[in-house]
């Protein structure tokens, strides 16, 4: 008797703890869905009577790949994915480079920089960034790949040390070892530690890959005075949804968001695992 | 990660050390090098053919020539003009020759500032190698004499694959952190110091040196006209309780919602977490812009709130007086919207974050205190809590300093849709919602006022590097390094 009571007792407390995280959930997804919904309606303002969309279509997706002068979503895809390609393969090479001379080898000028490093990022990446505008519009490369790749990469070597958290767990015997047999330093880069270091290097080349795609104020910077032609996708997103145009864009914007949001969406999927491991690494080891 | 920002104090006395250890090596090289090393002083190959690198001695003395050639030609132009940042205003002057109106040969303030500093940047470098140059030649000369051997040009290209390969990986990282943010940060500070603004703006107008000034007129100086005092405190002081709200409310969120995922009564765990996760994978431009409208002053909430009573209710009880509810148009109403809807960004980062954490707190700690029969809320104050600000709080810091500086939240919810009423805010571009950042660049984006830009954008940097320093002496005072090991 008294054992079946605790037992209904357990069984309503865990009904309701997953009632609790149901709502919760539905709190968290709501927005969610409404993009979903409104990118499937067949209308193109904002939709402000009802939750869900009076009448269904994907002239919205149609409409994104038929670009007019305003909208074209097909040009700054192509324009946000070759600025992240350009821009994986330089900050990849800059962060793990940067992470492996400060993690694994010993030199004298090791801590120095590694604490200019951290007095640098201490600065707000928009105050340098306004400066870089000036230069890059000194040279003519507002409005072009160039300059949003040289924004994007070429200070990237800051942000290494998710990297060297991970790279400071490889045994420091293996390394020993493979010096005393006569490894130069280069071979012990390229063919030990980086093949050793799989999920790193996966976490760092997703997440300069994702960069370009996520960033919204240096993009905005970068291509101020731009045209449509040259926006990437977030200011081209941004851009429809401008007062004049919202009525006749917002539908699109949403379909936009949902195409953008998809191979976002499984990139960061595969990449969360590793940013947490990044984040409380190097403190949980012990 | 953390343990390498604790060392900042430490760290500049040690860089103090390392300097001058490096200008000692340097009087000692100069004081006992034969004539070859003194010669290196003044063209810098000369020790290298005295040892028989040639290669090094090409190599040196194309860079003397190299440099000796951009100042002459280059520096030159623009570096005593930086006293002045140039006098000559850009005209349009006829030509008789081609009988055409042609430009004079006007001064661009900007270039000279920009051109000057990177020739102190290069001239700095040369001096270090310079003095570099000098201590490799005497090194060379002390090798020599006790007999050593002296490395081929082949031997020293292979060391850069060996015990220098640090040089190699870094040089190109380095170079491009100098260009572009050093440089950039050292050109802005200049600039604070300046009146370079919209009616200051190059190639058409000059701009000068102004010394403090700008500094005067933000923090409250100026005359009457100027309000950028006033909005500086309101602005300062919204950023430091949205950076303090935001920061707290995503974190204690974020455990508690891991909490409530990893307890042993959920179902599905990794169902739940990959909803909440959904949420933040998708950009933050696209969803905080999506938030924006959904509150808009005619949104889909509106009508809603509408339809079930509640804005005549609040309009009743005299909280607003607009047929609508003012979300994120009034302030007030934005300031908690904002904080509301950053957790609904931020709590899901801070979940997965905890949850990496939670899952490596002891488990012995945790049984052992169920068993002397502690309350599962005595365990979280006691036991949860100060594990996971033993293991989270330098990134509490870091949280903190990011908050200060975020931008994405503000200016995709409010640009566009909040305008203030306030003249004062309005006179200095300025908003209620507003953090430093976001004024800074509408600032330099919408009015080309890049010297108060430039002092705010100072400012945000002393405070955020004030609260790191000050909050991680403060945790290493306190430091309980062996507790959970």
């Amino acid at each position: 008797m008294k054992t079946k009571k605790m037992k209904d007792s357990r069984t309503s407390t865990i009904i309701m703890h997953n009632v609790l995280i149901g709502v919760l959930a539905v709190i968290w997804l709501i927005p969610i869905v409404w993009l979903l919904c409104t990118s499937f309606s067949a209308y193109t303002g904002i939709n402000t009577s009802t939750f869900f969309p009076e009448k269904w279509g994907i002239t919205n997706y149609i409409n994104l790949f038929h670009p007019d002068s305003v909208a074209q979503f097909p040009q700054w895809f192509l324009n946000t994915f070759i600025v992240a390609c350009i821009n994986c393969v330089i900050s990849t090479m800059f962060v793990l480079m940067v992470a492996y001379a400060t993690s694994i080898m010993r030199f004298p000028m090791r801590k120095p920089l590694m604490n200019m490093a951290v007095i640098l990022n201490l600065f707000p990446g928009m105050l340098s960034m306004i400066a870089v505008y000036f230069v890059l519009k000194t040279f003519n490369l507002t409005n072009s790949y160039a300059g949003l790749i040289l924004v994007y990469s070429a200070s990237s070597g800051l942000g290494y040390l998710i990297a060297k958290g991970f790279f400071d767990t490889v045994p420091v015997a293996l390394c020993e070892a493979a010096r005393i047999d006569g490894c130069s330093e280069a071979r012990i880069f390229f063919q030990m530690v980086i093949p050793m270091s799989r999920p790193i290097v996966v976490y760092v080349i997703i997440n300069s890959f994702l960069a370009p795609w996520m960033d919204f104020v240096y993009a905005k910077m970068i291509l101020n005075a731009g045209v449509s032609s040259k926006y990437t996708v977030a200011i081209g997103l941004y851009k429809m949804l401008d007062k004049s145009l919202i009525n006749q864009y917002f539908t699109q914007f949403c379909a936009g968001g949902v195409l953008v949001s998809i191979p976002i969406s499984i990139l960061f999927m595969i990449m969360q695992k590793f940013y947490v491991e990044g984040i409380t690494g190097g403190a949980v080891k012990g | 990660m953390d343990n390498e920002s604790k060392g900042a104090v430490a760290a500049v006395k040690g860089f103090f050390k390392a300097v001058g250890g490096f200008f000692s090596s340097f009087g000692t090289a100069f004081a006992k090098g034969d004539i070859f090393v003194k010669l290196s002083l003044i063209w810098l190959g000369a020790g290298y053919v005295r040892r028989k690198q040639y290669a090094k001695a090409i190599i040196m003395t194309v860079f003397e020539v190299a440099v000796i050639l951009f100042s002459v030609f280059f520096a030159a132009d623009y570096v005593p003009k930086f006293g002045t940042l140039g006098t000559v205003k850009a005209e349009r002057v006829f030509n008789m020759a081609t009988m055409k109106s042609e430009f004079n040969d006007y001064d661009h303030s900007f270039m000279i500032l920009l051109f000057s500093l990177f020739s102190f940047v290069v001239w700095f470098v040369a001096i270090i190698v310079w003095i570099k140059n000098t201590i490799n030649v005497y090194n060379l000369q002390v090798m020599e004499e006790n007999g050593k051997h002296i490395n081929t040009f082949k031997e020293d290209l292979r060391s850069y694959l060996e015990e220098k390969f640090h040089i190699t990986l870094l040089t190109l990282p380095v170079l491009g952190i100098v260009i572009f943010t050093v440089i950039p940060i050292l050109l802005l500070i200049f600039v604070a110091f300046t009146n370079y603004d919209q009616q200051h703006t190059p190639p058409t107008e000059l701009f000068t040196w102004v010394g403090f000034t700008n500094f005067i007129t933000l923090f409250g100086g100026g005359g009457l006209t100027a309000t950028f005092g006033y909005s500086f405190i309101r602005v300062l002081g919204w950023t430091l309780v949205w950076a303090f709200f935001s920061t707290l409310t995503t974190y204690i969120g974020g455990i508690l919602l891991s909490l409530l995922l990893n307890n042993k009564k959920t179902r599905m765990p990794k169902i739940w977490r990959l909803m909440f996760v959904m949420t933040i994978a998708v950009p933050q431009f696209v969803s905080l812009l999506l938030v924006r409208n959904f509150f808009a002053d005619s949104g889909i909430v509106n009508t809603i709130c509408a339809n079930i009573g509640l804005t005549g209710f609040l309009r009743n009880i005299g909280m607003i007086s607009t047929n609508y509810i003012p979300f994120l148009s009034a302030p007030g109403w934005a300031h908690v919207m904002i904080i509301i809807i950053n957790i609904w960004v931020g709590v899901p980062y801070q979940m997965l974050i905890a949850t990496g954490v939670l899952m490596n707190i002891p488990e012995d700690q945790l049984e052992s205190a169920k068993m002397d029969g502690a309350k599962p809320f005595q365990i979280f104050v006691k036991i949860t809590m100060p594990y996971m600000l033993f293991i989270t709080g330098p990134a509490l810091v870091t949280d903190f300093v990011k908050n200060i500086n975020n931008f994405n939240v503000i200016y995709l919810l409010t640009q566009d849709v909040y305008t203030t009423t306030n003249q004062a805010l309005a006179n200095s571009q300025a908003k209620e919602v507003d953090l430093l950042v976001t004024w800074l660049f509408r600032l330099t984006q919408d009015y080309y006022n890049y010297k108060m830009a430039s002092v705010i954008g100072i400012v945000v940097f002393v405070i955020c590097s004030v609260f790191t320093l000050v909050a991680f002496n403060f945790m290493i005072g306190g430091d309980k390094e062996g507790t959970y090991q």
